[in-house]
């Protein structure tokens, strides 16, 4: 027992299976509890679980610690971009070509496209961009209205041609609008639509084929649960199948909302990274327009480990 | 929904328990584990599903039951049992009353489909022969009350609502008194969507429902969202004693198991499931009649009636 002990202490023993296992399925649900999607969290252990079984446990340190560490690590690894997120900077050497830049926001009903748009249209101008809006929701009751009434409060253009037009058709009339009047970027808002229906999933890539946007902006919410990667994959997925060979443009970035609603619950930042490995360019933080920030990791990890 | 997918891993696990000779402790674990595993992974909350676990455990007492064929028994019983308590609780929803002014509040997270709902349910009853209406006390987001209006010229139903006054329990009062002096049976009254962290919005709702005084307050949550619902859910019960659930975007490829969260949550039973975004894409929910679909199998029926 004392030499055993004693190991330990002096860094010479190997972590067991045994040892981690525990600790590794306590882990495992904790990160479910705070709403990593159950096949995320999986995953995240087996792997941080395979880098430790069989390594030396460092003196001092208890299992608990290396595993809760190995963790931390693994999902800032996951959270921190691998591509710039400067969304300004990309607009701007767009602007320096002399054309205009331009953005799709897609996602499935409700999650805050059309609000997330509003928001960006703020902070783009903020930095002294012209900006136009335009309204490619032509399906659901009073979408171009709602933009209407953003444009209005944030002295922007809105482009719109009324409901029940082809929304791709719309955004590239759009786009040559903002060519022929000098804005900076195009904002195209489109109808929200769940990722298991085709037709509309081909409508959306025939919008984003055919319109060559700068970027494909996938907006989900923090309050989603294990639909959340499905959701990005199968978006992701219908811009390839449907586009045309050699006109796929799939999905640049996520934002995503409503992180004042979840508390301490931020998984879903997490299920979302891991899965396209595609960063997080701003998260919602509420319902103003002020309310858009980047992504905080250290923010994160205090929220699941605090 | 949740309970579809549930049924078939049950019926898999509880036939696996048929088969078995003796039924021990580890068999009661194995399926515990396969039970909550698919809780989970169709986001129904932890702490609901730990309580469900806990509630099998206590009836389920193997050390004193008789071996064979009735310790399988108490097993199955004690799993569906739990199951039912999750959907069913036990509470009967409001029944609207003819001749009589029946006003519904509906309340709700943002973009979780309260104004799509409410659509739905008044062409649900307007058919049913009710005269029914729809107010508009949602004064924050941006082109709710065209949204709210387009809808209800579509379905021919009269609507009460404002451009400019910005006090929604002013609106809500004024509508609902206005259609009550008119007969009206069914008053519906749309809400902006809120959450529990912002108090402000929590304390108008309670305003609101203290001008309108309504016969039954609906909870509308969306079937993507995951650990964050039971929280929320809870929330609006404490602040507006929530009557009826419904839960909406069961179209999509999500299990829905949050809104077993929050009927745990709520003590309200589900009333309606949305599933798509047009009119008729509302199915009435009975919770008694979904059990004996999900228990499907007769043989397993027969001990729960016993
Ligand atoms: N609390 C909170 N609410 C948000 C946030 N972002 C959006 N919302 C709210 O969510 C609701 C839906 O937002 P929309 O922008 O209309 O969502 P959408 O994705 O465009 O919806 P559809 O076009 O109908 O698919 C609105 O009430 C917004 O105010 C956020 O970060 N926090
Ligand atoms: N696919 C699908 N979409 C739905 C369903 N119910 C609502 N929606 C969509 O979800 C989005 C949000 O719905 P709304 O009715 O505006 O939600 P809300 O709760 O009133 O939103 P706020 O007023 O901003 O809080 C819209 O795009 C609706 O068309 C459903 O059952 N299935
Ligand atoms: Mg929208
Ligand atoms: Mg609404």
């Amino acid at each position: 027992f004392f030499s055993k002990l004693f190991a330990r202490v002096t860094g010479n023993a190997v972590l067991s299976a045994a040892e981690v296992d525990p600790i590794m399925e306590e882990m495992r649900m904790l990160l479910i509890g705070k709403n990593v999607a159950s096949e995320i969290a999986q995953d995240i252990c087996e792997s941080v679980r395979t880098s430790l079984v069989g390594q030396k446990l460092p003196s001092l340190t208890s299992v608990k610690t290396v595993v809760r560490e190995a963790l931390e690590r693994a999902i800032v690894r996951v959270l921190t971009p691998r591509k710039s997120t400067d969304l300004l900077r990309q607009v701007m050497a767009a602007k320096a070509e002399g054309r205009p830049y331009s953005v799709v926001f897609v996602g499935i009903n409700g999650v805050g496209k059309s609000t997330s748009l509003s928001k960006v249209c703020y902070y783009l101008k903020q930095h002294g961009l012209r900006v136009l809006i335009a309204a490619c929701d032509t399906f659901r009751s009073g979408a171009v209205e709602q933009l209407k009434v953003h444009a209005r409060c944030l002295e922007v253009d809105l482009y719109d041609k009324g409901y029940h037009k082809d929304p791709a058709a719309v955004a590239k009339a759009a786009i040559k609008e903002a060519t022929d009047k000098g804005h900076d970027v195009v904002l195209v808002d489109t109808a929200g639509r769940m990722q298991n229906k085709e037709p509309l999933m081909r409508a959306l890539a025939k919008l984003v084929s055919d319109n060559q946007p700068d970027l494909v902006v996938f907006v989900g919410e923090a309050l989603v649960g294990n639909d959340g990667i499905d959701q990005l994959t199968v978006f992701n997925q219908a811009l390839a199948n449907y586009s045309p060979p050699g006109k796929t443009h799939q999905i640049d970035g996520i934002i995503l909302t409503k992180f004042d609603t979840v508390d301490e619950k931020v998984g879903a930042a997490l299920s979302m990274c891991y899965k396209t490995g595609q960063p997080i360019l701003f998260v919602g933080t509420g319902q103003k327009y002020t309310h858009l920030k980047k992504l905080n990791v250290n923010l994160i990890l205090n929220c699941l480990f605090g | 929904m949740v309970l579809q997918e549930l049924g078939d891993k049950l019926t898999g696990a509880l036939r696996r328990l048929q088969t078995t000779t003796v039924v021990n402790d580890d068999v009661l674990n194995d399926l515990l584990q396969d039970v909550c595993r698919a809780l989970v992974e169709s986001d129904v909350n932890i702490k609901v599903v730990a309580t469900l676990r806990k509630g099998i455990k206590e009836k389920v007492n193997l050390a004193d039951a008789p071996a064979g064929l009735n310790r399988r028994k108490m097993v199955q019983r004690a799993v569906m049992e739990e199951l039912v308590r999750l959907v069913d609780s036990g509470t009967k929803p409001y029944q609207m009353k003819k001749g009589k002014s029946n006003v519904i509040m509906f309340v709700g997270l943002q973009g979780s489909g309260k104004t799509t709902t409410i659509a739905k349910y008044a062409n649900y009853y307007q058919r049913k022969g009710w005269k029914t209406c729809m107010v508009c006390a949602d004064t924050f987001r941006a082109g709710a009350f065209d949204q709210l209006k387009q809808n209800a010229t579509k379905l021919r139903v009269p609507f009460y609502g404002s451009y400019t006054e910005a006090d929604p329990v002013r609106i809500a009062e004024e509508g609902v008194q206005q259609f009550r002096s008119e007969g009206y049976e069914v008053i519906i009254v749309d809400t902006s969507g809120r959450h529990k962290q912002e108090e402000a919005l929590f304390e108008e709702m309670k305003e609101i429902q203290a001008a309108v005084r309504p016969d039954n307050v609906v909870y509308v949550m969306d079937a993507t969202q995951g650990q964050a619902v039971f929280d929320q859910a809870q929330g609006f019960h404490q602040a507006a004693a929530v009557g009826s659930v419904i839960v909406t975007k069961l179209d999509g490829h999500a299990k829905g198991g949050g809104a077993l969260s929050a009927v745990a949550a709520t003590g309200a039973p589900i009333i309606f499931l949305g599933s798509g975004e047009h009119f008729d894409d509302l199915d009435v929910f009975n919770p008694g009649s979904f059990i004996s679909r999900l228990l499907g199998l007769g043989d397993m029926r027969g001990f729960l009636e016993e």
